[in-house]
C-alpha cells in the first residue's frame, strides 16, 4: 500500500473553478488528496471547494512537505487537503469570516500559532479563556447574562457557556471551551508510535478507542503499513462497545434531566455493563491499552462465546427499556420540538456525528471513507429528519442497534478464524498522513506526522469541538429550562474539544 | 409509570455490599502496577515510563510512584519479572509519600475495612460531595458519576452530591490543574465550610499525570511532596508544551490534598475507597474540634 499518485478522475478536479487555482497534486495515501496552491490562492481553494459543496473538517499546520497551512475538506468519499505555503510573515485572506466552520479553527491558530490571518479581531481569547470575562454588555427590560460554568452543578466537564435571558427565553448563547486545554497534541512529539498511543487514548477519555484507532491509523498510512485484518476486527470491537456506553450516557443524562429516575437507573445499568464487558475484554474499564500502531497488543480476554451470550442478554434488556423510554410521554415531550437545529445550519458550519444526522444528514466515516473493519462490513446509516433533541436520542437507539449487529458479526469472524494481531512498522520510518474514525461524537481526523520513527506533528480535528460552534444557535424557540437536555443531547466532551 | 416501577424492582438487588464486604475486581483487571523485585535494576530502566514514575538510584533499587503512573504497562511489557498488574480496586491512600513504593504491598485488611464502614456510619449518613474537573480527559468524571448508578449507590453509605460548594463537606477534583481553571478552583476551596476534605481523583489530579509529564527534566515529584503545600504555592509556574497546564504536579501544588486516588482513571470503587478515607479523616478533624 504505497502512497499513490492521486487518481485524474479525483472529484476536486471536476470542480468548477478548479482550473484558476493554480494546484498542483502531491502523492497521498489513498482516500486522501493533497492539492498544493500559492498562498495567495489559499482562500479561493477554499470558496471552490464550498461552492462544490465540500465539508469543512479542519485548518493545521504541517510541516510536509515544508512549512504549510492545511485546510481539509470532506469531498465525495475523499479527504481533500489544500496545502500552500506558510513563512513567519505570510499572511492568508480569512476563511472563517464567510464560512463559520473555519471559524474556530482559524482563531486558534492565530492565538496559538501565530498563523496571520486579515479580518476582525475578537475580543476575549477563544484558547485561554479568562473565567471572569464578562463578555459583552445586554440591555433590555429583565435581560440579563448568566455565565454558567467553569464549574458546573453536577459532575460535567469545565465548559463555560454565557446565557443571555430575560429569565424565560433564551434570547444568546455563548459558549466558551478551551477552559481544559492541556495542550496534548504537543505531547505526542518525540515519542515512539507505540509510546503516542497513550497520549492518544487521553485527550477525550471517554472515546479512547477511537482516539487511539484514529491516530494507529494515520501512523499506518504515513508508514505504508497494514494492519492485519483480524486487529482490525478488535478495534471495531473496542470502538463500537465505546460507541453503545457514550450512547447510553447521553440517554441515561436524558432521563436524568426529565426526572425519569427510574430509566435514569436502567440505562446506567445497561451502560455500566457496557463498561464491565469491556474491563473483562482488555482489563480497562474504558478499552485502554489493547490499540496500537501497527495493530493490536492482543485477544480479547474472554471467550468469543461468552461475549456474543453478553451482548444477547444485554439486547434483551434494551429492548424492554427502550420501548418503555420512547412511550413515556412525560419524557418525549420534553425533547421533541427541542433544541432545533436546521439542516442548512448543520451543513454550514460543517457538524458531524449524531447531531448531524439528526438533522437529516447522513455523514458518518464509517460509511463515507470506509476504513478497517468497515470496508468488509455493511453498515446502516441511522439519520432522522426531525432536527430536535428527540431526533438526536432517536440516532442513538439507532445506533446501539447498529453496534449490536457490527459486533455480533466481528465476533463471530473472530471465533471463526484466526490470524496476525500486529504488523511491525520498520524502525525509522518517515512519513505523513491522515487518520479517521467515526468516533460517538462523531468523525474524528488526526494528521501525523513522523520522522525518524518517532512523531513530529499531530493534528487533531475533533468532533466536539467542531459540533459546539453549533450550541449557540440551538435555541431558536427555547427557555432556559431546556438547556440540560439540548446540551446532554449533544454528547459531547469537552477533553476532546479542548485538546 | 407503574411499568417503570415494576421494570426497577424485576432485577433484585444488584448493588455492591463494599465496604462492609470485600468487591473483587474481574478477572484481568489492571488496577495498579506491583513492584515484583526492587533490587539490581539495570541503570535506565526509568526511561521506559513516559510518565516518569519509575526511579532507580545508583545501588540499583528501584521506586514505583504510583501517583504518576497511567497503567500502560510499558514496565510490564519491558519487564515482567520486576513488574506486574495487580487486579484490586483500593489504591487511594491518605499520604503522597505512601503512594511511592519500593516492594510489593498487601491490600487493606478486613479490620481497615470494617473501620472504615464504622466511620461512614459515624457521621451519621449525610456527606455532602461536589467535584470540579480542573483539566481531566472526561473518564474521571464518568466514573465519579457512576457511583450514583445502581451498581454502587454510594447514596447508601450517606453521600450526596451538592451543586453548593458552601454545602460540601468533601471537594473531588480531577485533572491536572489548567490556568483557567486555577481560579475557579481556589474559590470553591476557600467558600467550603470546615472541616473539609480534598480528593484527587486520578493520576492527573494526584500529579500532573501524562499531560504534564512532557518536556519537565527532573520535576523531583516523588521526596518533597506532602500534604500541606500551601494555597497559591505554584505563583510563578510557566506554560508546559504550548497547552494552559500549569507545572506538573498535580492538585497538590495549589492546595492540600487530603486523599490520592490514582488511576487513569480509577474505577468507581477506587473512588469510593478514597471517599472512605477522607470520611475518617473529616470525623477526626470533628473529633478534635
Amino acid at each position: 500500500m504505497s502512497p499513490t499518485t492521486a487518481s485524474r478522475q479525483s472529484a476536486a478536479m471536476e470542480l468548477p473553478g478548479y482550473d484558476q487555482l493554480g494546484a498542483s497534486i502531491e502523492p497521498a495515501p489513498p482516500g486522501e488528496v493533497r492539492l498544493r496552491v500559492g498562498a495567495p490562492a489559499f482562500a479561493s481553494a477554499a470558496k471552490t471547494m464550498k461552492e462544490g459543496g465540500a465539508r469543512f473538517v479542519t485548518m493545521f499546520l504541517a510541516d510536509t512537505p515544508e512549512r504549510s497551512l492545511v485546510a481539509a475538506f470532506a469531498l465525495h468519499g475523499k479527504l481533500i487537503l489544500v496545502g500552500a505555503p506558510a513563512g513567519a510573515d505570510t499572511a492568508f485572506e480569512p476563511v472563517g469570516s464567510w464560512w463559520p466552520a473555519a471559524s474556530w479553527a482559524e482563531r486558534e491558530l492565530s492565538e496559538r500559532h501565530h498563523v496571520r490571518f486579515g479580518g476582525e479581531d475578537h475580543a476575549a481569547q477563544l484558547t485561554a479563556p479568562d473565567p471572569d470575562f464578562v463578555g459583552r454588555q445586554v440591555s433590555g427590560l429583565d435581560v440579563f447574562s448568566i455565565p454558567y460554568g467553569p464549574v458546573r452543578s453536577g459532575i460535567f466537564e469545565a465548559i463555560q457557556f454565557h446565557i443571555e435571558t430575560g429569565g424565560e427565553d433564551v434570547s444568546r448563547i455563548h459558549t466558551r471551551p478551551f477552559f481544559k486545554h492541556r495542550g496534548m497534541e504537543a505531547r505526542f512529539g518525540g515519542l515512539a508510535p507505540d509510546v503516542a498511543a497513550h497520549v492518544a487514548e487521553r485527550v477525550a477519555g471517554i472515546s479512547s478507542c477511537a482516539y487511539a484507532s484514529c491516530f494507529s491509523q494515520a501512523v499506518e498510512r504515513a508508514l505504508g503499513i497494514q494492519a492485519p485484518q483480524r486487529a482490525e476486527r478488535w478495534r471495531a470491537v473496542y470502538c463500537e462497545l465505546e460507541r453503545m456506553a457514550c450512547h447510553l450516557d447521553v440517554i441515561a443524562k436524558e432521563a436524568e434531566t426529565t426526572a425519569l429516575y427510574v430509566g435514569q437507573a436502567r440505562f446506567q445499568i445497561l451502560k455500566e455493563q457496557v463498561m464491565r464487558l469491556r474491563s473483562r475484554l482488555t482489563g480497562n474499564r474504558f478499552g485502554r491499552g489493547m490499540i496500537v500502531p501497527g495493530g493490536v497488543r492482543g485477544e480479547g480476554m474472554m471467550e468469543h462465546d461468552e461475549v456474543l451470550a453478553a451482548l444477547d442478554e444485554f439486547e434483551r434488556e434494551l429492548r424492554r427499556d427502550r420501548r418503555m423510554f420512547l412511550g413515556t410521554a412525560s419524557m418525549t415531550d420534553r425533547l421533541v420540538g427541542s433544541g432545533h437545529l436546521q439542516r442548512r445550519l448543520v451543513e454550514e458550519y460543517g457538524g458531524v456525528g449524531p447531531l448531524a444526522r439528526g438533522s437529516g444528514l447522513s455523514t458518518d466515516a464509517r460509511h463515507e471513507r470506509p476504513y478497517g473493519n468497515y470496508t468488509r462490513i455493511g453498515l446502516r446509516v441511522v439519520s432522522e429528519r426531525d432536527a430536535d433533541a428527540m431526533a438526536r436520542v432517536k440516532v442513538r437507539f439507532g445506533e446501539i442497534s447498529e453496534s449490536l449487529r457490527i459486533l455480533r458479526q466481528t465476533v463471530d469472524h473472530l471465533r471463526r478464524r484466526d490470524g496476525e494481531l500486529q504488523a511491525m512498522p520498520a524502525a525509522g520510518g518517515e512519513g505523513a498522513a491522515c487518520g479517521w474514525v467515526e468516533a460517538p461524537q462523531g468523525e474524528l481526523v488526526m494528521w501525523v506526522e513522523l520522522r525518524q520513527g518517532t512523531i513530529s506533528r499531530v493534528h487533531i480535528a475533533s468532533p466536539s469541538l467542531r459540533n459546539w460552534a453549533l450550541f449557540d444557535h440551538a435555541f431558536p424557540k427555547d427557555v432556559l429550562t431546556d438547556f440540560a437536555f439540548i446540551e446532554h443531547s449533544f454528547g459531547l466532551t469537552p477533553a476532546g474539544a479542548d485538546r | 409509570m407503574l411499568e417503570w416501577i415494576q421494570r426497577g424492582l424485576s432485577q433484585g438487588r444488584i448493588t455492591t455490599r463494599y465496604p462492609r464486604e470485600p468487591e473483587p475486581a474481574p478477572a484481568g483487571y489492571h488496577g495498579g502496577i506491583d513492584v515484583l523485585d526492587a533490587e539490581d535494576a539495570p541503570p535506565g530502566l526509568e526511561a521506559v515510563c513516559p510518565t516518569g514514575a519509575i526511579g532507580v538510584d545508583r545501588h540499583g533499587d528501584l521506586e514505583l510512584d504510583r501517583a504518576k503512573c497511567i497503567l500502560c504497562g510499558e514496565c510490564v511489557r519491558c519487564d515482567p519479572r520486576r513488574f506486574a498488574f495487580h487486579g484490586r480496586y483500593e489504591t487511594a491512600s491518605r499520604s503522597r509519600a505512601a503512594l511511592v513504593l519500593d516492594g510489593q504491598d498487601h491490600p487493606p485488611s478486613r479490620q481497615t475495612r470494617e473501620a472504615l464502614g464504622q466511620q461512614a456510619r459515624m457521621l451519621r449518613r449525610s456527606i455532602h460531595v461536589r467535584h470540579i474537573d480542573c483539566g481531566s480527559d472526561g473518564s474521571e468524571e464518568w466514573e465519579i458519576q457512576a457511583l450514583w448508578n445502581p451498581y454502587y449507590d454510594i447514596q447508601r453509605l450517606g453521600y450526596f452530591l451538592t451543586n453548593a460548594p458552601r454545602h460540601a463537606d468533601i471537594l473531588l477534583v480531577t485533572g491536572g490543574v489548567t490556568g483557567p481553571m486555577r481560579a475557579p478552583l481556589q474559590r470553591t476551596w476557600e467558600v467550603m465550610p470546615e472541616p473539609k476534605a480534598l480528593i484527587a481523583v486520578g493520576t492527573d489530579a494526584c500529579s500532573g499525570g501524562l499531560a504534564a509529564s512532557g518536556g519537565l527534566a527532573g520535576s523531583g515529584g516523588l521526596a518533597g511532596a506532602g500534604g500541606l503545600a500551601g494555597a497559591g504555592g505554584l505563583a510563578g509556574a510557566g506554560a508546559v508544551a504550548g497547552g494552559n497546564l500549569l507545572s506538573a504536579g498535580g492538585v497538590d501544588a495549589l492546595l492540600p490534598v487530603d486523599v490520592y486516588v490514582p488511576g487513569s482513571p480509577p474505577a468507581p470503587i477506587a473512588i469510593m475507597h478514597g471517599l472512605l478515607l477522607a470520611t475518617g479523616l473529616l470525623a477526626d478533624t470533628k473529633a478534635a474540634a
